[in-house]
Order: C-alpha cells, then sequence, then structure tokens
C-alpha cells in the first residue's frame, strides 16, 4: 500500500484512489482508537518532526497524537522558540533538524507554496499541516472522511462552504478533495471574500445564504479569519453574523436537515451559533476525532511501512 | 586595427544594403569599406556562417545594482552580460543605494561604466531616492547625462506627481518611464490574478493594477503634454490604451521584456520563485495579445528588466523571495525562440535597435560606409544554450540557463572594439 506521491503537499497532486485508500487506511486507524490501548507498533524506528512556523493548536496535537498512537518519536518546533526569528531560512532550518535523523516533516507555515519548495530541497518526506491561504490537505480529507461516514459515497453530494473562501487553505483543499470524490460544491459569503476566479475551480458561487444552504447536504462553516485580512473586505462582525452566521431559526426554516461542519477554532455568535454548533446536527466533534485517525492514515502511507500493527 | 566581417547578412531597413550579404571592412571604429565580396588582408577576420550584422541593440530598463548591490550585479558584470546578449547600449535602472537621484551618482555609473564596450546610459529617478514624495534634481542629473527618469520598480502612485514630473522634464524635453502598477490594487499580491492563482492558492495581482495606471498616466501625458514611455507592458488591455492614445498622437512609446513574452503564469504551478518577477507573467491571451502588438507596431522596444539576484533572495519562500529576472544574456534567443514565427527579422531588430534610438535620442547606427561603429553580429539561424558556466552576470536568476534555444549572439562591434561571445 502507497500512495502516488511522495509527500503530501495538497489535495491538487492526489488522485482519487489515493483519497480512497487514505479513507480505507483511516478504516482500520479509527478501530484502533476504539481500543483500551489505542496504539499501534508501526513507526517505532520513525521520527516525525512537527514544524509549526505559524501558531497551531488542535492540528499540532492532532498531528501529535497520531504520531504518537503509531508510535513514531516526535518532536515539536514552534518559531517562537526557534531560531528562524535570529533569520534562519527555511531550508538551513530543516537540514539542521533532519541531521539529526529525522524521517518526516509535517509543517505548517504562513506562505503558500513553502511545503513545496521545502519539497524540492530535502529528501523527508513533508506533509503540509496548512501552508497560507493555498492548502489544508489534511482538513480536507478529515472533513470529507466525516461526510462519508455520515451520508456514504460523496458521489452527487451538495456541500456549500461558507465564509472566507478567499483566506481559506480549508476552503481550497476542500473545493479539490470534494471535486475528486464526485460531490459537487458552492461557495457562500460576500462577495469580497470570494475569490473573482473561483468558478474555474468547478463551484457555483451563492451569495445568499439562505439558498446557498436550501442547496446543500452539508454546510461547512468555515472561521471568520481577521488576522489574515490585509484589506477592509466587510463592515462589521455583526453585519456579517447577521447576513452569514448560520443560525438555527435558518436551519428550522429549511425544511430538511442539513450536516454542519467547522474546521475550528469557532467564533461563536459570528459565522455560527452555539444553538447550531452545539446541535444534533452539528459533526464538529466527530472531525476532530476522524482528524486523528486520518493524520494517522497519510503519516503511515507515506512512511512505506508494509504492517499496519493491527 | 583592420577587422573584415565575411559574407554578412545585413537587416537594417535604414541601409541601402539591407538584406543584402557582404563583406564589411572596419577600421579606426568607422566603416571602411561595403562590398559584395572584399579581397583584403585584415588582421582580424570573422568568418561565420550564417552571420548577420544589425545596428547595435538597445536595452531600454537593465538594472545594475552598484552602488550598493555589489553581490548581486556590478556595473562591470553587468555590461559584461550585455555585450553577451548582443546590447551596444543600455538604459539603466535607478534601483541602487543611494538611488540614482543626485548628479554625483549619476556621474559615478557613468564613470565606472567608462572604457566598456557597451554604452551605459543612466536613468535617473523622479523622486528623491525614489520614495515617490519630492521631486529628484532632474534638471541637474539631465545635464550630466541622465538619458531619462524613472522609479523603477516604485511607479509613481501620485498622481499630483506624476503630472509635476511630466510637466518638468518639459523644459529639456525629457522622458518619463513608468512600469505601471497601482499599489492600492496589487497589494499582497503574488502573482497574475487569474484561475491559476485561485487554484494555487496566492494573492493575485489583477490586470486591472497595471491597466488603470496606464490609463491615468495616458491622461497625465495628454494634460501635459509630454513624452512617455511605458515599460514591460504586460496586459492585453494595457496595450488598447496606448494604442489608441498613439493613434490621437501622443508622445507615448512602450517596451515589453522576453520573458512576458515566452512565459505566462502557467510556470508558477511549482512555486518556483525564479518566475517571480514585476509585472507578475500573465495570462496566454496576454502573451498573444503582446506578440500581436510587436507585430503592428503598439510595442516599440525590448526591455530586459534584468533584474539580477543572488541565490539567497531567491532560494525562498515563493512570498519572501525577492523578485526579478536576470535575462539579459539571453534576450534575443528568449525572444526569437517565442516569437521568431510570427515576427520578421527586420521587424525585431527595429524593436531592439531602431525604435529605442529614435524615442530616447541616441545616435542611428545605420549601416554604411564611413558610419561610426555601433553594431551587433548574431545567426538567427543557429541555436545556443546559455550554461552556467559561461554566464556574464553575476547571478543566476534566469530559467532558461541550461536550455536550446533558437538564435544566438555572437558578439557587438562598438566604438572601436569588438566582442565576441565564446
Amino acid at each position: 500500500m502507497s500512495l502516488s506521491v511522495k509527500h503530501l503537499l495538497g489535495i491538487k497532486e492526489l488522485n482519487r484512489e489515493d483519497i480512497e485508500q487514505i479513507f480505507l487506511t483511516a478504516d482500520n486507524f479509527k478501530q484502533v482508537l476504539q481500543r483500551p490501548i489505542k496504539r499501534v507498533p508501526t513507526l517505532r524506528d520513525t521520527t516525525v518532526v512537527n514544524l509549526f512556523f505559524e501558531n497551531s493548536t488542535r492540528t499540532r496535537l492532532s498531528f501529535e497524537l497520531a504520531e504518537k498512537r503509531l508510535s513514531a518519536d516526535t518532536i515539536n518546533f514552534a518559531v517562537s522558540n526557534s531560531s528562524v526569528s535570529k533569520g534562519e531560512t527555511l531550508i538551513d532550518t530543516v537540514n539542521n533538524i533532519l541531521a539529526m535523523k529525522v524521517d518526516m516533516v509535517v509543517m505548517r507555515h504562513s506562505a503558500s507554496g513553502a511545503p513545496w519548495f521545502l519539497s524540492q530541497h530535502v529528501d523527508a518526506s513533508i506533509i503540509n499541516a496548512g501552508d497560507g491561504t493555498n492548502e489544508h490537505p489534511t482538513q480536507a480529507l478529515l472533513d470529507a472522511y466525516s461526510i462519508r461516514e455520515k451520508l456514504g459515497d460523496l458521489k452527487g453530494k451538495h456541500i456549500t462552504i461558507v465564509g472566507d473562501i478567499m483566506h481559506s487553505r480549508v476552503a481550497l483543499s476542500n473545493i479539490f478533495c470534494l471535486n475528486k470524490l464526485g460531490a459537487e460544491v458552492t461557495v457562500s459569503g460576500p462577495p469580497t471574500l470570494i475569490p473573482k476566479h473561483i468558478e474555474a475551480l468547478g463551484v457555483r458561487v451563492e451569495y445568499n445564504l439562505k439558498k446557498a444552504l436550501e442547496w446543500c447536504d452539508v454546510a461547512n462553516v468555515l472561521r471568520i479569519q481577521l488576522e489574515r485580512q490585509h484589506k477592509p473586505l466587510f463592515s462589521t462582525l455583526r453585519e456579517y453574523a447577521l447576513y452569514y452566521g448560520v443560525n438555527k431559526q435558518m436551519l428550522d426554516s429549511l425544511g430538511k436537515e442539513i450536516l454542519i461542519m467547522h474546521p475550528g477554532p469557532i467564533n461563536r455568535g459570528v459565522e455560527i451559533n452555539s444553538d447550531v454548533a452545539d446541535s444534533k446536527q452539528s459533526i464538529i466533534l466527530d472531525q476532530v476525532e476522524n482528524g486523528v485517525a486520518i493524520r494517522m492514515a497519510v503519516i503511515y502511507l507515506l512512511s512505506g511501512k508494509r504492517d499496519m500493527g493491527d | 586595427m583592420l577587422v573584415l566581417i565575411r559574407k554578412a547578412r545585413i537587416v537594417d531597413p535604414q541601409s541601402e544594403f539591407n538584406g543584402k550579404i557582404v563583406d564589411l571592412l572596419i577600421e579606426h571604429g568607422l566603416i571602411k569599406t561595403i562590398a559584395a565580396s572584399l579581397d583584403v588582408k585584415a588582421e582580424q577576420v570573422i568568418d561565420i556562417p550564417g552571420l548577420h550584422i544589425s545596428p547595435g541593440w538597445v536595452d531600454v530598463f537593465a538594472d545594475y545594482r552598484e552602488p550598493g548591490f555589489e553581490h548581486k550585479e556590478t556595473i562591470e558584470s553587468g555590461l559584461n552580460a550585455a555585450a553577451a546578449g548582443g546590447f551596444t547600449n543600455v538604459l539603466l535602472g535607478p534601483n541602487t543605494q543611494p538611488a540614482l537621484s543626485t548628479k554625483s551618482s549619476i556621474q559615478y555609473v557613468a564613470q565606472k561604466a567608462k572604457g566598456h564596450i557597451v554604452s551605459l546610459h543612466p536613468m535617473g529617478a523622479i523622486t528623491q531616492n525614489t520614495d515617490g514624495k519630492d521631486l529628484a534634481e532632474m534638471m541637474d542629473m539631465h545635464t550630466y547625462g541622465a538619458l531619462a527618469f524613472t522609479d523603477g520598480w516604485k511607479p509613481v502612485q501620485n498622481a499630483g506627481l506624476m503630472l509635476k514630473a511630466l510637466e518638468y522634464v518639459r523644459s529639456f524635453k525629457g522622458t518619463v518611464i513608468q512600469i505601471p502598477l497601482d499599489n492600492a490594487l496589487s497589494a499582497g499580491g503574488l502573482m497574475h490574478e487569474g484561475p491559476i492563482s485561485t487554484s494555487l492558492g496566492m494573492a493575485g495581482i489583477p490586470a486591472l493594477a497595471e491597466t488603470l495606471m496606464v490609463h491615468r498616466d495616458i491622461e497625465l501625458l495628454r494634460y501635459t503634454n509630454s513624452k512617455l514611455h511605458i515599460s514591460g507592458v504586460s496586459t492585453a488591455q494595457s496595450l488598447e490604451l496606448i494604442k489608441k492614445a498613439k493613434s490621437e498622437g501622443l508622445a507615448l512609446s512602450c517596451s515589453v521584456t522576453p520573458y512576458h513574452l515566452a512565459l505566462t503564469d502557467e510556470a508558477l504551478h511549482s512555486y518556483n520563485s525564479v518566475y517571480k518577477v514585476s509585472p507578475p507573467l500573465r495570462s496566454e491571451s496576454d502573451r498573444q495579445a503582446l506578440i500581436a502588438g510587436l507585430a503592428d507596431g503598439t510595442i516599440d522596444c525590448i526591455a530586459s528588466h534584468h533584474r539580477p539576484q543572488e541565490w539567497d533572495a531567491k532560494a525562498r519562500e515563493f512570498e519572501y523571495a525577492s523578485d526579478g529576472m536576470n535575462v539579459q544574456e539571453n534576450a534575443f534567443s528568449i525572444i526569437w525562440n517565442a516569437v521568431g514565427k510570427q515576427l520578421s527579422l527586420e521587424k525585431l531588430v527595429q524593436l531592439l535597435s531602431i525604435n529605442p534610438r529614435k524615442i530616447f535620442g541616441l545616435p542611428d547606427a545605420v549601416i554604411a560606409e564611413k558610419n561610426k561603429l555601433d553594431f551587433t553580429i548574431f545567426t538567427p539561424g543557429e541555436k545556443s544554450t546559455l550554461s552556467e558556466a559561461n554566464i556574464k552576470s553575476m547571478s543566476r536568476n534566469n530559467p532558461f540557463i541550461g536550455k536550446e534555444l533558437n538564435g544566438k549572439v555572437l558578439g557587438i562591434i562598438n566604438q572601436t572594439n569588438v566582442y565576441l561571445n565564446q
């Protein structure tokens, strides 16, 4: 078992078979995670570095847990305690870590394409844990995996992604992943947060949230990332919450029950209300749980090991 | 010294020998004789099959980085690259530290270039230290040899200031050069905005960021009745505006870079920073419009936008890597390879030599007896490969290194000297 790629740089480079293989592998690991001893010895001779050039709590924890449950040795590197602040280049930083016999790199970086750049300069396998406004492939995989768990095959399913599509690597990876699995995608949000050329990626655009929700089986509600906006892209959070916040009243008016997802962390009362986030339609915590199994599957498949240890 | 060039095909629409294959005898900086066949003993004989000769080529925008950034390019290494690329005349951008915005810095670079086979023409900054705030001493710089005025990679954003600059240079019939980009529209952008930037998750620089400034500057030009050159035009819409303004009789001209003729935003798929340039590589339809603009005369000249960067400045995450491509040395081959099927050689010589000489007031270089030497020799029918080992520039940020391209530059003959590539 292996993937068609050496690195997981983005969903763009994966084919459908890769994605399905990751899902099947994750199914196995998800079973492991239900056992009293939630650990397999598969990667006990492997060392993985989690390189986070940008703040992250949940993604880093999820990766670290996935590595530990595969029995890999893990080291963590965060920009706040690194030599990057002293002017060291990315290649130097990574080569220094690899010189200590590290086998795989999980990297989050604020620059789009940074994992691509790194993959051209180092030998180790690289897993992209989010690069700039480009991709967040493991998030898209766990999102699609969570939908599959609830609704079965994604072919023909309608998914609406709501919010800041312009600055969201989650949106971009989700679009690629869902398209490859045969689902249909609509994006919804204020026009200033929707890239001008997004339709070229094979998605629909619907500025009216209610219509976008009426169309879909699943709504993936994105976080408003105020820290990513260089320009004034909408008026106020109040207006955003009024016109693009998902609340229970709106969901009840749809005449059908749709699934609600969110990649976290949630801004309650902005893009999603508590009465939605905590409702039985919400699969937000399932996403978090599945994240570990998906990341175990990706790390395992890229490690080149043949024994899942289960 | 007597030099004989044998069986040269003349490419010079202004010469009576245009299109003919002749022998040329040169001595003491002049063409002594041109004839179908010369039987003379010369100290140096250049006899290369397929040799063409044209008036010397002019690069209307190049950056050498002395003073301030000598690790990227010195004036000497830059001029050596120009000679290898077939350019006898180079207009130098003010992108130095300090910027070329005073008489003394103009004199400094002119002094550094003295004695080199390539003639260097520094351009002064429009604003003091290219800060975009106050006008620089353009009259004084003009007096001491600044050929035109530009803030280079920092186009003048303030319309009022640009208007004053265009008015100011009228006192000496000067030309203002702009590489148009509206910073408010391009802010944060890393590449051309379109389906490819969207799929790569990179912030886009819309074509509008260029077009809007071209439109503004044309109106300022109309108002001031001055002279303006748009360097490195990259979008189809800009060309339409320029074409219309030229037809209305404005003193407007423009140039294009070799890489905008050869490459598009498709090259960005691997996030390779060697393709990070300003203005950005545009779409295929823009590229086709540029090629059409060469043929129909909308585009007047070629600007290499030679912008050397050391390895470290490019071997970084795309967002943090420096802008620019270092293509002066194989500019001709890049262009000829990209557009050779659509463009006649005569037309290309017009763009490389005859038009820029007229626009910027450089002496003519007609191939005729008793004329001064200022010529480029080349073999358009031969292929060439710029290898890392042969490169004259101090920098290597050129994606065409190691690629076999159509067309080869043999060298230049300028002032009293002959330079031949190995």
